[in-house]
């Protein structure tokens, strides 16, 4: 199958008009970027802070007061109730009214000083980020509060305050390319690749269809041009369309989120072109097997959440059961985000990930090949 | 009136009927991606692999080592010289956390004052998580094991109410389940409006008497029949196959769940009046349906948006309804404590309806 480049040239300025004559489509299009970009972004969080608290102090001691005050200093507790029993708390979180309870005994303040004193923290388990931030940050307020308390016993009892509360094994810990575990800087790399799947896999899928749905395709039909040239034309505007995108998007990522690119960008913009280019076919061959705009829009869908859930965007591919695995590795996002995640926050080369730019490859070669070829037999 | 909705349902009966293929995957699509994503989600990372520079090769840094191995936690997959080699490891992607245990070791855990370097990777944010939390409880519950002191005073218990053993899947299928079903309900009715007018058909239905309110209505109910049994289904393979247990009133939640799915059909519809083509309903109710997963505190939680957010989560009936579900399937209480939801999402309907009925006729010049 040989390509004639003027006949090429001819569709792609064809295509291009008929973008170009669409204004919205354009605003709908870098709008839709914009928007994604932002609400991701600014949503994507996992820390829960000022959770409500419902106190039950039954010892109404320096003590106790002392111990809800540093759960309210760690930011993660509001205390927004006082009851009398935990009956009355288990009511509130029955209610949502508190996501979760501290039930103080009586005389809390002197089991503290023999050492031995225990309370409840009650948490609202139907409630998975309530639970996954207040069970940690109780504890480690908990644990703080009691190595402060015990290292002012050890002062009082005489004992030098060189042994307080000291490990003999100290860890300390960094975190690589992400220091504070600032949210934005985990997702953002993520979610450009997320945003540019959407948009390159829907439009293609949607685009063919429509030319089918509007009978302009009998005209270019009609004409003689090859399926590979049609094919092609259709991906062209859309590949620069998409990279208009991803520009605005790393842009704001870098400059509006401060997201701090250590890599080659010249390198990512390479990567990320083959990237939506896999996309593009991907949608192609969507659009080839649909007959109508809904079934092409359902099927990107699809390919939409198993971007979102199987590809290690926001839920880790380590632990993941095979079968979902090999279903995650038929997306291309999967291959994208070891690269975004690779150039962008861990600024490695392609020595390092010339397996994954390999698999995206043969990935576009394969769908673009499979388009052209249903293409072909959905003439007749 | 009734006889006028009943004409035009009979009407999308019939069209419904003439592609069984897409029904059939509109009713059981759901419950299969239900099976999916339940399976492939856990959020509790284990065997994260490790990556162990230990220069000290004694006795005391192999015991320190086997307490991450033995958590189930972390598995070592590869060895290095060194911190480079580590970062190295790390920059690779073979491993996800790497630990530096120094040459004396052994010698400084004898003088109480020994020093180990973890590294995690900070590219991957459940992963960073799990690896940074579990590798500093294991260190310091190790430490703590060397030392026969009692170090607390003070014992916290902290008792989950509902889920004690932090099921994943109790947290997860509930609130899927509804959001399976959201996407159903968009995508079954935002077609609706908008193709009958690029088809050109919505003329031969605006000389019949019927009115717009009416109209979608009529529109709705087949859908509303697709979207009932496909939630049925949904939920209770979800129960059955994973075990979650359904401690609430079950005819409660149906009639909540059928209120929800009315919302979400209405949402459609209004997506289906306000858009001019096909192409544009299509990409509203994509738009809607990621949306969904950030906005209404399925994925994300709701308080931790920035107000801005959490005001557009409102006009989506599934910020509604996931305390309900959570309430109903997870927590069993029943309608005194749930009365806010509920108001709401009446609300919500009704107010999604009316706009977009005026949506319509605005659209229809």
């Amino acid at each position: 199958m040989q390509l004639n480049f003027q006949r090429l040239g001819a569709l792609i300025r064809k295509e291009t008009i008929q973008i170009l004559r669409d204004r919205r489509f354009i605003m709908l299009f870098l709008g839709l970027t914009l928007v994604q970009l932002f609400v991701y972004s600014y949503s994507a969080s996992k820390t829960v802070y000022h959770l409500p608290l419902a106190v039950v102090d039954q010892s109404r001691d320096p003590t106790s007061r002392a111990f809800v005050q540093a759960l309210v200093n760690s930011q993660y507790f509001d205390v927004t109730m006082y009851l009398d029993s935990q009956a009355q708390v288990m009511q509130a979180i029955d209610r949502s009214e508190v996501k979760a309870g501290i039930i103080f005994p009586p005389h809390f303040a002197a089991s503290v000083n023999r050492g031995s004193a225990d309370f409840l923290i009650l948490l609202d388990g139907s409630d998975q980020f309530a639970v996954s931030s207040g069970e940690s940050a109780a504890g480690l307020v908990a644990q703080s509060f009691g190595l402060q308390l015990s290292a002012q016993s050890v002062i009082r009892s005489g004992a030098s305050p060189a042994s307080e509360g000291a490990l003999p094994i100290v860890a300390s810990t960094q975190v690589l390319y992400n220091p504070d575990m600032n949210d934005k800087w985990f997702v953002i790399p993520g979610i450009i690749g997320m945003i540019l799947q959407t948009l390159a896999i829907e439009q293609a899928a949607i685009f063919l269809v429509r030319d089918r749905e509007w009978g302009t395709l009998e005209q270019i039909l009609a004409t003689p041009v090859r399926q590979l040239e049609i094919i092609l034309s259709k991906l062209i505007p859309l590949l620069v369309l998409c990279l208009l995108a991803l520009g605005t998007s790393v842009g704001l990522g870098i400059y509006w989120f401060g997201v701090p690119f250590h890599g080659n960008l010249f390198l990512y913009f390479w990567l990320a072109l083959l990237f939506i280019a896999s996309c593009l076919g991907l949608g192609l061959v969507i659009s080839t097997r649909a007959t109508t705009q809904f079934e092409a829009e359902t099927t990107s869908l699809v390919f939409m959440l198993f971007g979102l859930l199987l590809t290690g965007l926001f839920y880790p591919r380590i632990g993941m059961p095979l079968v979902p695995q090999l279903i995650g590795d038929l997306v291309p996002l999967t291959y994208f985000i070891r690269i975004s995640r690779g150039i962008y926050m861990k600024g490695v080369g392609l020595n390092f990930l010339w397996s994954d730019a390999l698999i995206l490859i043969i990935y576009t070669v394969i769908v673009v090949f499979i388009a052209s070829k249903r293409f072909k037999m959905r003439l007749d | 009136m009734w006889r006028r909705i009943w004409a035009i349902t009979q009407k999308e009966f019939i069209q419904l009927w003439r592609f069984p293929l897409v029904l059939i995957g509109l009713t059981v699509g759901p419950a299969l991606e239900l099976i999916l994503f339940a399976v492939a989600i856990n959020t509790n990372v284990q065997h994260i692999p490790m990556v162990v520079a230990d220069q000290s090769l004694s006795a005391a840094s192999r015991s320190y080592l086997t307490a991450f191995t033995d958590s189930g936690s972390f598995d070592i997959v590869a060895t290095a010289p060194d911190q480079a080699g580590m970062i190295r490891a790390i920059d690779s992607g073979q491993a996800s956390i790497g630990i530096l245990i120094p040459v004396d070791f052994a010698a400084q855990v004898e003088q109480k004052d020994a020093n180990v370097l973890m590294l995690v990777d900070g590219s991957d944010s459940f992963v960073t998580q799990s690896a940074y939390s579990s590798a500093e409880a294991i260190s310091q519950q190790y430490a703590i094991s060397l030392t026969q002191q009692q170090l607390s005073p003070l014992d916290a218990h902290i008792q989950i109410l509902y889920n004690p053993d932090l099921q994943e899947l109790w947290f997860l299928v509930p609130g899927f389940g509804a959001f399976l079903l959201y996407g159903i309900a968009l995508k079954l009715t935002a077609f609706a409006i908008v193709r009958e007018r690029e088809l050109g058909t919505m003329e031969a239905l605006l000389v019949t008497p019927i009115r717009p309110i009416e109209l979608m209505v009529a529109k709705m109910i087949p859908n509303l029949c697709v979207a009932v049994f496909n939630m049925a289904l949904t939920f209770s393979l979800g129960m059955l196959i994973f075990g979650v247990p359904f401690r609430g009133s079950l005819l409660l939640f149906s009639v909540l769940a059928s209120l929800f799915a009315i919302g979400s059909l209405g949402l459609g519809l209004a997506i289906s009046s306000i858009s001019q083509s096909q192409v544009q309903a299509n990409q509203l109710a994509s738009l809607m349906n990621i949306a969904v997963l950030f906005l209404s505190g399925f994925l994300f939680p709701l308080y931790a948006l920035p107000p801005v957010l959490r005001l557009l989560g409102y006009i989506m009936p599934m910020t509604f309804f996931l305390p309900i579900v959570n309430g109903i399937i997870t927590k069993g209480v029943g309608l005194n404590d749930l009365w806010t939801p509920v108001l709401s999402l009446t609300a919500l309907t009704v107010v999604i309806f009316f706009f977009g009925a005026l949506a319509f006729r605005q659209n229809l010049d």
